[in-house]
Order: C-alpha cells, then sequence, then structure tokens
C-alpha cells in the first residue's frame, strides 16, 4: 500500500515541471495525473487479470493475452491506422478485436470447461498465432510513415490512455467481483471433479473467470494497447512470495500490478526525455531480472 | 442416511460398461469395488457422487434424487477422492487440507487430522513440494475434514506404504463404526477380502456381481475378472 502511494508521488512529480506555478499545476492535474492513474488502473487490471488466468488454466505461465485478446486488439487497431482513423476510433476497434477474438475462442473451444480446459486453451493459442501473422503481414505492408504508432501499440503505450476514471471504477469493479469469489477459487485450483465433488458450479465459476479476465485485458488494450509480462510476473511473483490464497492474492495483484506500472511508465517518460519509450519495453526489463532473482530461490 | 441405486447403466460412446445396476448402501458398511483397468470404476463412483448423470437409472439419497440436491447439501453429505491431479495449486499442505471444509460455513478444526494422517511435519509445505504418498495423505486428510455421511474413494490406495494403508484401514473402519459408509475401489484382492464388508465386480461389459468376500472371492472368478493368470493374485485360500 505505502510502496503504491510512493509510486504514485514519483510518477507525479517525476520529470521537469515549469517555474511558473500555474502551468505546473496543469500539467500535474491535466496531463500526469490521469496519466498515472490510467497506469496504475491498467497495471492493477493487467495483473488481476492474470493470476484469474492462472487459477482458470491450472498453469503459473498463463496470461492475459494466451487466448488472443491482444492479437485480435492489435490486428483491428492496425487496421484502423492503415484506414487513416482517429485514436477513439482505433481504440474502439482495439476493444471490439479483443471482445471477438475471446468469443471466438469461447465458442471454438468452450463446450467442454466443466471437465476440461485445454480444448479452450489450444482455441486461443491457435486464434494468438493467427492474429500475430495478420499483423506482420499489416506492419510489412503498412505506410513507413504510420509504423512508429504501430509499433507503440503493438509494445503498450499510455501516452494514448484517454478514460483513467473509467479504467480506475474497472479495477475497483473488477478486484472486488473477483475477491468476492476467493474461496470458490481455492477450490477451482483442485481437479475439476474435486471442486464439483466440493459443491463448486465448475463451469459457470469458469466462465466468470474468463469473462472478467477477458473484459479487463480487453480494456487495457483498447486504453493502452499490448502492455506486456505484468500481467505474467506480478501474481507470479506475489505467488514465490507468499500470496497463495485468492483471499490475499487478488488485492495485492491489484495494487502490486498498478504501482509496477506506474514505475515503468514514469520511466518510459523520463528515461530519455523529452523523447518517450514504450512502457510494454520498461515492463520487460524491470520484470525479468526480478523473475530469475525470485526463481532462483527454492 | 441411505444411497440407493436403482436400475443404472454406465455407457462410454456406445459400449455399456454397467448393466442396469441396483445398489443399496447400508450405513457402517465398507464396500470394495474391483474390476479391470476401464471397467467403468471411476465412473460409477462419479454417478453415484452426483457428479455425472447414468446412461440409464437414478440414484437417490434418503429417497430424493441426487440431481435434485443443491451442490452444497451434497457435498455436505457425500465426498469424492478422484483420482489426484492438482496440478494448479500453489498453496501449503494446510490451505490445501483446510479446503475440505468448503461446504461448511464454520471455522474447520484441522487439529484432529494432522496426526491421523501424520502430516504434522509436512502442514507448512508447498503442496507441489510433496511426494507421491505425501500427497495421496494429504487428499485422504482434505477428504477427512469434509465430515460426511457417505465418502467414495479411488484408489485410496495408491502411493500409501503399508504402515499409512493400515492407517486409511483404520480410519475406514472407524467411520463405519460412526455409522459412516465407505466405498472404496482397489485392485488388490487380499485387501479386498479382509478389509471389505461387500464386494462388487465389474466386469466391463454391462455385467456386475455383489456379494461378500467369502461369496465372490475365488481363484476362477478372479481370472473371470481380470483374465487368464491372474488367480494367483489371490492368496487367502492358501
Amino acid at each position: 500500500m505505502l510502496t503504491a502511494l510512493a509510486a504514485v508521488a514519483l510518477g507525479l512529480f517525476a520529470g521537469t515541471l515549469p517555474d511558473d506555478r500555474e502551468l505546473a499545476r496543469q500539467i500535474l492535474a491535466e496531463l500526469r495525473g490521469p496519466r498515472v492513474a490510467a497506469a496504475f488502473a491498467c497495471g492493477g487490471l493487467l495483473a488481476l487479470a492474470g493470476a484469474l488466468m492462472q487459477t482458470l488454466f491450472h498453469n503459473p505461465l498463463a496470461e492475459p493475452y494466451l487466448l488472443g485478446a491482444s492479437g485480435g486488439a492489435g490486428l483491428a487497431a492496425l487496421a484502423g491506422m492503415t484506414a487513416g482513423l482517429a485514436w477513439p476510433w482505433v481504440s474502439g476497434l482495439a476493444f471490439a478485436g479483443s471482445i471477438g477474438t475471446l468469443a471466438l475462442a469461447a465458442a471454438l473451444g468452450g463446450r467442454m470447461l466443466a471437465r476440461d480446459h485445454t480444448p479452450l486453451l489450444l482455441a486461443g493459442v491457435m486464434l494468438a498465432a493467427g492474429f500475430g501473422a495478420l499483423i506482420a503481414l499489416v506492419l510489412a505492408l503498412a505506410p513507413a510513415e504510420r509504423l512508429p504508432g504501430m509499433l507503440f501499440f503493438l509494445m503498450g503505450d499510455l501516452a494514448w490512455a484517454s478514460q483513467p476514471a473509467w479504467l480506475l471504477t474497472a479495477l475497483l469493479a473488477a478486484s472486488i467481483a473477483a475477491t468476492a469469489m476467493a474461496r470458490r477459487l481455492d477450490v477451482l485450483q483442485l481437479s475439476p471433479l474435486k471442486a464439483a465433488s466440493l459443491g463448486v458450479a465448475v463451469a459457470p465459476t469458469r466462465w466468470t473467470l474468463f469473462a472478467l479476465a477477458g473484459a479487463s485485458t480487453a480494456l487495457v488494450v483498447a486504453q493502452a494497447g499490448s502492455i506486456g509480462f505484468v500481467g505474467l510476473m506480478v501474481p507470479h511473483a506475489l505467488r514465490r512470495l507468499g500470496f497463495a490464497g485468492h483471499r490475499a492474492l487478488l488485492p495485492a495483484c491489484a495494487l502490486a500490478g498498478g504501482t509496477l506500472l506506474v514505475l515503468a511508465d514514469t520511466l518510459a517518460r523520463t528515461v530519455i526525455a523529452p523523447r518517450e519509450l514504450p512502457v510494454g519495453v520498461l515492463t520487460a526489463l524491470i520484470g525479468v531480472p526480478m523473475i530469475l532473482w525470485l526463481l532462483r530461490k527454492p | 442416511m441411505r444411497l440407493v441405486s436403482r436400475d443404472i447403466s454406465l455407457l462410454t460412446g456406445d459400449r455399456t460398461l454397467v448393466d442396469a445396476l441396483d445398489l443399496s448402501l447400508e450405513p457402517g458398511e465398507i464396500l470394495g469395488i474391483l474390476g479391470a483397468n476401464g471397467a467403468g470404476k471411476s465412473t460409477l463412483l462419479a454417478v453415484l457422487a452426483g457428479l455425472a448423470l447414468p446412461a440409464r437409472g437414478q440414484v437417490t439419497l434418503d429417497d430424493v434424487p441426487l440431481a435434485d440436491l443443491p451442490p452444497l447439501v451434497r457435498a455436505q453429505r457425500i465426498g469424492l477422492l478422484p483420482q489426484g491431479d492438482e496440478g494448479g495449486f500453489f498453496g501449503s499442505v494446510a490451505d490445501f487440507v483446510a479446503l475440505g471444509h468448503y461446504p461448511f460455513d464454520d471455522a474447520p478444526d484441522l487439529a484432529p487430522h494432522w496426526a491421523t494422517w501424520e502430516l504434522d511435519a509436512l502442514a507448512g509445505r508447498r503442496f507441489d513440494t510433496l511426494s507421491g504418498g505425501e500427497r495421496q495423505r494429504a487428499r485422504l486428510a482434505q477428504l477427512a475434514v469434509q465430515q460426511t455421511r457417505l465418502a467414495l474413494l479411488d484408489e485410496p490406495l495408491t502411493h500409501l506404504d503399508p504402515a499409512h494403508q493400515a492407517r486409511l484401514l483404520a480410519w475406514m473402519r472407524s467411520e463405519a463404526n460412526a455409522g459412516r459408509s465407505v466405498v472404496l475401489t482397489l485392485h488388490d484382492p487380499n485387501w479386498a477380502a479382509c478389509q471389505c464388508d461387500r464386494l462388487l465386480f465389474l466386469h466391463g461389459n454391462g455385467r456386475w456381481q455383489l456379494g461378500t468376500p467369502a461369496e465372490l472371492l475365488t481363484p476362477d472368478s478372479l481370472e473371470a475378472l481380470y483374465g487368464p493368470g491372474t488367480a494367483p493374485l489371490w492368496r487367502q485360500g492358501r
């Protein structure tokens, strides 16, 4: 909690501010404030979605983009950019692409979800691979002057996030909804048959997980592109640090994911100021050594 | 409390595994199910647990069809030990065992179960670092925490050394003495002969036999159940 507050303060005041107090106030309130808020919300949503996906698929390597949520969004957004659409339209297309891909994965692989999650996993991974190829095709054919914007979207960039209030509301709602089913999610980590024998309705709970993780991811992708690594790393790291039960893990994911992304975005803004780096590059550069360090412990 | 299955049939694809089985479980009874791999033992347990529907027939608990029981109510009365697969569980052994109390709202009293399953020293360990036998003990403890009137165990002897098989047996006997029923699948006819009150043979082709160990267990019946060459598995008669 304190770390999160410190990160937000750092996010607000890192970097140059003009001497003019009025102008400085405006920059903080209208530019940096919303951006820090958006970063925190996106990071929290991604980490939360990652934890839910890991529980859904019984696999600590599952992450929010596993089922093509970012591939579908990326292709739709790039198509919009190629057509020269303005950002709000591109954002809308990304959201639709993300939700559409997840719905397609569910339609193709979701029939057996009460007993077996593998078909859904395979359908999603195949869609993600397919969209990845199509994205590469669009990049190869797109006009050169549009490439930087496209690459920033594909690597994730918070400069575009325009709805921090919505994102924060979504983070709060998703955290509460997920934590409310924490005990059921603990049981869901057992085999489907065992979970059912303990009185958990396996299929409805799994679909709720899928919908919650999918909606959280689609919102983030539509606002900030595909910011990688937060959703994989944060829950994994927190589990290693002893947050095993969902009641503690899920709120911790929301806080730690938000904190990490605020820090990464602050660095992305300031390291080579006035130019900016894609924040997804920073999350990986911070995250990879952290995970490797955690793996070192038995 | 009485679990009754009337005229139930189990299929896999279009092949009949069990045909028209009538089975009434008495309180305080230990029933052993024997049959070759794929004969339908696990499927039958899932049906008796109310987690799968038979192709035909009905299972009732005190005259209420299992399908009509709310899941949590069913979980307070019938416990199932499936064959293990907890690849997604990242918590401690204590967390794992405590999940057995999920169907109930109050706080669980885990203390008596640590000694029963000799898990005292393992409670703080991460579940996924345990050996196969230790995991099986943790699964059994989780089931014991659920404290159901009926326990369905799918190959509970798996991975257990003789000392812990003896503990399992003592636990089953104490359950039966308290008027609870235990159903287990197993592959050892000698264990079945000594420890079960009744046996159910599943032949995997629809045919089944129900009776006491003395009635059912003979070298010939084992060969009929498992195939030629299996009679020497049966040592009781020597």
